[in-house]
């Protein structure tokens, strides 16, 4: 069975293994044993204990929080109940006018801002850009995932997880 | 007629059983156990393998017999071998997104009746580009032939070529003009154009007839056939040394074998669960010169996806919520939505063991009836489906990345295709002949990000994985224009931590001609059409045509004065308006307009991908090589991701890192200021919503939507916290 330690899954997890190393595991068969060197290596970065359940963006995740299992920025900050879309927790920037469009696109033509709008989804507290909607204005805002984490851990990683008072 | 020991209806009643099955046991034809492959598992992979070498070796073959650059320079081809219900055991590389489509011609014949009338016998070739029997488009001609050993019909060679010009009301294939079905061009349904090995010399005739440059179709035709041929006698040779019976079964358990590879490679490799995603196209046509007034001339399309993934390792998508099918060129068919679904996954999951219809048939697709992906009206136009095609599974591609980053396997988590915008043309050549043509160059977009690395920069369209532009030289030879210049376009990758694959521009020079048709599609300027992950933004909009007519460049050459070789990096003022001399016209949208002469130059941009993470987390000693190479600007360096840059004594970038980490802190402290809570948006935004405060195209797509889907007003209602119908006033 293919395996990579966890050194190796650190490198390549944040773009620093060599390419000839990354095309090989790319060709290679897949190693069953990821899923939780991978969350290790993730426990290891952030800097707080709550152990990490499913990764949901490059710096979120769920995780269990005591009795809780909320979605959280790798920073610390909560954005509550997992179940829930994150998004209606995070600050906001909205482009909308063609100045705003500009700051990002500086050499290109623009979207008309009447039919789209850029909308950015930051962490309150240490202002990573979790995620970017490029919508229609008044497109309601995404729930980008609904995990079915019960099942995720019972039926396919066979570790159930331990029964949740809160949050699923 | 089918001799022995098939009888006029087995086909059908195979074919009926055969899903009859499949219903009942969840496996393909019934077959719940893989005993040939438990027997001899080496026989097996070696027979496959096998299959899969004879429809490479095919394909191969058949590209030197094409006279279009697009089949010979970049690969518009795919073969496959199929059972003889017409699911795919084995393909080739190349467009492999007509693998099922041709699945589908194949039954509906059988479906049809072809026992009967017209016949289906040894040494016959059928041909279809209709897309509600089985295709994507109409410029995608595809030719299978039955495979009969001992009297009995027991498999189908089927290939495919991207015709260069398919006979529409506007030149080449990808036919932007067409609004109804009856002015896409020469249309062949599921028809019978050949026997005994041979095409049928009044078939030849209609197409040369009916078509600006012949030449393209008809040695495709020879091509296809030539193909068929070969895999045909191949697959014959290896039932001799095999026998029938072993074959039979064999290639069952091969399309079984793939279903389960698929439902496995899913749970391996991914997280069950609900994921959602959407883009968006614009469609604006208003004032440009042959739409007929069948409908509003500017759209705004909307495409939601709602992807599961179940236990079992099923992937589900729903198109519920988008727009109606439209009188335009880009609306698409089952069939193609099939075909877009399969040629992804081969990519993004499939890219190891068995890709057959095994991994088709371990998914399913909503599309709801009336809407672009699976019209109520036959006569509905997909002569450009690729234009909602790409974005849409585009999306697919980022919820399969969100899938990915969760479980792990970031190296695999592909921010996706985007649209590539096609140039077509016609009238008369550099040789002073008929022509008509599809340039395929723009097979070579920039794609979108990996969560570990940046996008590919003009390599890779989603339509095919093997992306190749082709030669200038080749191109030259068969179009009246020349190149003046073929350049990076800085900034046109998505931004993020790693930032999208870049496009290219192009530039020309009509010559020797005094009527050249220029025509794109797949030319969404207004929105954008693709997107970008966590945090990546999107790649810039299509860009805008622009051209000078009546130009001073041959004055400018003759003096030795500076021409100009791409637009620059000022969207105010182009290097062409800084350069040449004539009548400038900047074009948002397709592309239509009057003729072209010799003197006109001529540019169009293609696509980059979307990006992905965190702006402020770009490596800035890689961003100081960019921007050496051109594939960012300086003012992009520093302006988005907050990289400060130096210069060496020779003039070259140098990453100043501490004055970057500086400067990024200022940065996110700013972005901090400016933003605001969500809730807070939300309820300042619902005003506008009540109001129904929009542009008329965005109020038209939300009423089309709203009509069309109960699922799209109960979530807006719910979200917004109004009442959707009554606000955008649907009865």
């Amino acid at each position: 069975m293919t395996s990579y330690s966890k050194e190796v899954i650190a490198d390549l997890v944040a773009g620093t293994l060599p390419w000839p190393q990354t095309r090989r595991i790319m060709s290679a068969y897949k190693d069953d044993d990821r899923f939780f060197k991978y969350v290790a290596v993730l426990q290891d970065r952030v800097g707080w204990e709550e152990p990490i359940l499913l990764p949901v963006g490059d710096h979120l995740f769920i995780c269990q929080s005591g009795d809780e299992r909320v979605t959280k920025c790798e920073c610390g900050h909560s954005f509550g109940d997992y179940r829930k879309n994150w998004k209606l927790k995070a600050s906001i920037i909205v482009r909308d006018t063609e100045e705003l469009l500009r700051e990002i696109y500086p050499n290109s033509d623009l979207p008309d801002p009447e039919w789209m709008e850029i909308r950015e989804f930051i962490c309150p507290e240490c202002g990573t850009l979790h995620e970017v909607e490029a919508a229609a204005p008044g497109y309601p805002i995404v729930h980008d995932f609904e995990p079915d984490l019960e099942g995720f851990y019972r039926d396919w990683l066979g570790k159930p997880l331990e029964p949740s008072s809160k949050g699923g | 007629m089918l001799d022995k020991p098939a009888s006029a209806l087995r086909i059908r009643e195979r074919l009926i059983e055969s899903e009859r099955l499949m219903e009942g046991t969840g496996c393909y034809d019934g077959i719940t156990e893989l005993s040939l492959r438990n027997q001899d598992p080496l026989k097996f992979e070696t027979l496959h393998t096998k299959l899969r070498a004879y429809c490479v070796s095919a394909r191969e073959m058949a590209r030197r017999i094409s006279a279009s650059p697009g089949v010979r320079e970049v690969g518009e081809m795919v073969v496959a071998i199929y059972t003889p219900e017409g699911d795919a055991i084995a393909l080739s590389n190349g467009i492999m997104v007509h693998v099922h489509t041709m699945s589908r011609f194949i039954k509906w014949m059988i479906r049809n009746g072809y026992e009967e009338n017209p016949q289906i016998n040894d040494g016959d070739i059928f041909a279809n580009n209709d897309a509600f029997i089985g295709t994507v488009q109409v410029p995608d001609v595809m030719d299978v032939m039955p495979i009969f050993h001992s009297g009995k019909l027991v498999g189908w060679a089927g290939a495919v070529c991207h015709e260069l010009e398919a006979g529409g009301i506007t030149p080449g294939g990808d036919v932007a003009l067409a609004q109804e079905r009856f002015t896409e061009g020469l249309f062949v349904c599921a028809e019978k154009v050949g026997q005994n090995d041979e095409l049928r010399r009044d078939y030849v005739i209609r197409c040369e007839r009916n078509l600006r440059m012949p030449i393209y179709w008809v040695l495709d035709e020879k091509a296809k056939v030539a193909s068929c041929i070969d895999m045909r006698e191949s697959v014959k040779a290896l039932i001799d040394e095999i026998g029938l019976d072993y074959w039979m079964q064999v290639s069952k358990e091969f399309i079984e074998e793939g279903r389960r590879a698929q439902l496995a490679r899913a749970r391996q490799l991914t997280v069950p669960g609900i994921y959602r995603g959407h883009t968006f196209y614009g469609h604006v046509t208003a004032g440009k010169p042959g739409y007929q007034p069948l409908g509003d001339p500017d759209w705004l399309y909307n495409m939601p996806i709602e992807m599961q993934i179940t236990s079992d390792g099923k992937i589900i998508m729903d198109f519920e919520g988008t727009q109606p099918w439209g009188y335009h060129s880009m609306n698409c068919t089952p069939a193609g939505m099939d075909g877009g679904m399969f040629v992804t996954l081969t990519q993004t999951m499939n890219f190891e063991g068995f890709v057959n219809d095994g991994a088709w048939m371990a998914t399913e697709l909503k599309l709801p009836k009336g809407t672009w992906t699976n019209p109520d009206s036959e006569m509905a136009a997909t002569a450009t489906s690729w234009a909602l095609l790409l974005p849409a599974y585009g999306v697919f591609q980022r919820l399969l990345a969100r899938s990915l980053v969760a479980r792990g396997f970031v190296e695999e988590a592909f921010v996706g295709q985007v649209n590539s915008p096609m140039i077509e043309m016609g009238g008369t050549s550099q040789y002073g002949t008929l022509f008509g043509m599809a340039h395929f160059e723009c097979a070579a977009a920039g794609s979108g990000a990996i969560a570990i690395k940046d996008g590919l920069d003009t390599a890779y369209v989603g339509w095919n994985p093997e992306s190749d532009m082709g030669n200038i030289e080749i191109w030259e030879q068969n179009m009246p224009m020349l190149y003046i210049g073929r350049s990076i376009v800085p900034n046109s990758g998505g931004a993020g931590k790693y930032r999208g694959g870049c496009a290219f521009l192009s530039t020309w020079l009509v010559s020797k001609t005094d009527h050249l048709r220029l025509v794109t599609s797949e030319h969404s300027s207004r929105v954008f059409d693709n997107g970008g992950l966590c945090g990546g933004y999107p790649a810039p909009t299509c860009q805008k045509h622009r051209a000078v007519r009546d130009t001073n460049i041959f004055e400018l050459a003759e003096k030795g004065a500076p021409l100009a070789h791409h637009t620059g990096t000022n969207p105010y003022r182009s290097e062409l308006e800084v350069r040449l001399e004539g009548k400038h016209v900047t074009v948002e949208g397709p592309y239509i307009t009057a003729p072209h002469k010799t003197g006109d130059v001529f540019t169009h941009s293609y696509n980059g991908g979307g990006g992905y993470g965190d702006v402020l987390e770009r490596d800035p000693v890689k961003t100081a090589w960019d921007v050496e190479n051109g594939f960012l600007t300086r003012e992009a360096a520093q302006g988005i991701f907050g990289i400060v840059l130096d210069e060496d004594e020779e003039g070259f970038p140098v990453a100043n890192l501490d004055a970057t980490k500086r400067h990024r802190v200022e940065m996110r402290a700013q972005r901090l200021a400016r933003a605001r809570p969500v809730s807070e948006w939300v309820a300042k935004e619902r005003e506008r919503v009540k109001a129904a405060d929009f542009a008329p195209e965005v109020k038209k797509m939300y009423a089309s939507a709203i009509k069309l889907s109960a699922r799209f007003t109960r979530d807006f209602s719910a979200f917004w916290d109004v009442d959707a119908k009554s606000t955008f006033g649907v009865e």
